[in-house]
């Protein structure tokens, strides 16, 4: 599948933002509420705005971009239009709970607030990986591992972007680094595991079932129907070279994971929490854009079977 | 509305019936669809580079060419490609805004273009490639079934079907109700054992594609072996043979 910026912005974004305000949220409802008001209140603006950015981004790549309003009603059926509600949710709900925070509601309602705004965050991250993992034509997407992938991806970059904010306003993030390498541990053995499960998969269908023969009959295409790319072509039958797919997954464990895991771990363990927080976020932030190209890049979809692709 | 409209039997269901026997793989039907539907109530169907080097626009109907090969015999066969009406349309249960949808009195897909904000997401939900997206009105494109044909009043009765249809020198395409078992193009599916494409991942197209009929020509082999016998006229035959055999 072609690797359009403007979704690869949109996915990494709002992982970074809503996973930000799943532990702010989190937090709260834990009963371990933010160590300032003013804290919170940054968390959630910060969290806020690379959502919204993420949110523009995403409509670059919209036909029609002022008709972007019409994708919340389809919420009954689309998951496109679910996320789009979900995401509009989320910014009344986490600035209440904000102005709880500002304003010192206390106990119940910031326990409350807290745990709504975590979930309807969280929520927002299942609703874009359900965009994915709903489309039957494409075995890499439409799989279980896609919607636990992502939800793991926003708290791992989430807890990144929360213990830099924390050092930043406190000078330390002993737990929150800790938390964030153990985050990326876990984040990357889900990956891994994907890669294994999807190198594993045969292809959804062959070229004779697509055309409607027996398999017993073996099918190879003699004449294109055009002789230059079409749409089908460019979006659907997009390839990465095996050679570079396999150099790009180790840079993906490289720089999304185990480089973030080591600065988290120096965070956490040493008194440079801040400039080692603040690398662990720079490169969780690379890494993901690169873990999110190869998700779309090494995804096949089967009509690109017609044209003789292999899927 | 995105939501699938309840399918009830007996049903209408319009659709194509394609003969991959008699399909010469001319492109007739994919030139005469595109004219027809250049020419429709939602504006030119676009082309990009018309007259450059690398030409490209939006068609509803691409016509494949392949080489089969079952039980050491090959031959070609041409293959049209376009949107099944599908019972099961993810293209239309995927679309936020609404403009991607399925009748429910014909079970023809349709997307409104003026609703459409151009995400492309149904082109992605669907696994045949019939939707092609409109790169100068900025929204999405496929075939409509020649709707603006068949429902046509004005029309002689025997035009009212698809472009593609009414074109088609072989009469490789078939137009009717699949969901009438009675029609004729119920009865060609049943006789001719009509299949329907990538079944397995349920998006239960109304389209049928009649298979080629078996091709294998029972004649002996042209190069018969050498006699063999007893002499010298069998014996120098036989070193003929080996001669020109090697």
């Amino acid at each position: 599948m072609n690797p359009a910026a403007s979704v690869l912005l949109l996915t990494t974004l709002t992982g970074f933002a809503y996973g930000l305000l799943a532990w702010i949220g989190g937090f709260a409802a834990a009963g371990v509420p933010p160590r300032s008001p003013g804290f919170a209140v940054v968390g959630v603006v910060i969290a806020l705005m690379a959502a919204s950015a993420g949110l523009f981004a995403s409509m670059w790549h919209l036909g029609r971009k002022e008709r972007a309003w019409r994708a919340f009603s389809q919420w009954r059926s689309s998951w496109l239009s679910r996320e789009g509600v979900a995401a509009v949710l989320v910014y009344p709900i986490a600035a209440g709970f904000a102005a709880a925070a500002w304003f010192d509601f206390g106990g119940t309602a910031m326990r409350a607030l807290g745990a709504l705004t975590a979930v309807a965050s969280l929520a927002t991250v299942y609703c874009t990986a359900m965009i994915y993992a709903s489309l039957k034509p494409i075995r890499q997407w439409h799989n279980p591992h896609t919607a636990t992938d992502y939800l793991i991806f926003a708290i791992y970059s989430g807890a990144a972007l929360y213990a830099t904010l924390h050092a930043l306003a406190f000078g330390h993030a002993r737990r929150a680094a800790a938390i964030t390498a153990a985050a990326a541990v876990i984040a990357w053995f889900a990956k891994q595991a994907y890669w294994r499960y999807v190198d594993g998969q045969t292809p959804l269908a062959t070229l004779a079932a697509a055309i409607g023969l027996p398999e017993s009959i073996e099918a190879r295409p003699l004449d294109s129907p055009h002789f230059t790319e079409n749409y089908i072509l460019r979006e659907m039958g997009f390839r990465v070279a095996r050679r570079h797919a396999a150099k790009l997954r180790r840079l993906t464990l490289l720089i999304a994971f185990l480089l973030p895991f080591g600065f988290s771990m120096i965070a956490s363990l040493t008194p440079w929490s801040l400039v080692a927080c603040t690398l662990a976020l720079a490169f969780a932030a690379v890494g993901m854009f690169v873990e999110r190209w190869l998700f779309f890049a090494e995804a096949t979809h089967v009509s690109a079977l017609y044209y003789g692709r292999t899927i | 509305m995105t939501m699938l409209p309840r399918s009830t039997p007996g049903s209408r269901k319009l659709g194509l019936v394609i003969d991959l026997d008699t399909c010469v793989g001319c492109h007739a039907c994919a030139v005469n669809c595109k004219e027809w539907n250049t020419g429709g109530e939602k504006g030119v169907l676009p082309d990009y580079d018309k007259y450059g080097g690398q030409p490209d626009g939006v068609w509803f109907n691409r016509i494949h060419s392949y080489e089969t090969t079952e039980s050491g015999c090959s031959r070609t066969v041409n293959f049209p490609r376009s949107c099944l009406h599908c019972e099961n349309p993810l293209c239309v249960t995927v679309c936020p805004t609404g403009a991607s949808y399925k009748r429910a009195d014909d079970g023809i897909v349709l997307v409104d273009t003026d609703l459409c904000i151009g995400c492309k997401l149904c082109s992605w939900a669907c696994p045949y490639g019939a939707r092609e997206f409109d790169e100068d009105e900025g929204v999405m494109r496929k075939c409509t079934l020649c709707v603006d044909r068949i429902y046509d009043e004005s029309l002689p009765e025997a035009e009212r079907e698809p472009a593609c249809v009414a074109t088609c020198p072989a009469r490789a395409r078939h137009f009717g109700d699949l969901g009438d078992p009675e029609s004729e193009v119920s009865k060609l599916v049943a006789e001719r054992g009509g299949r329907e494409l990538l079944g397995e991942l349920g998006y239960r197209p109304t389209n049928r594609y009649l298979p080629p009929r078996r091709a294998t020509i029972a004649a002996a082999p042209l190069e018969a072996p050498a006699q063999t016998g007893r002499g010298i006229g069998a014996a120098l035959l036989g070193l003929l043979d080996r001669a020109l055999s090697r």
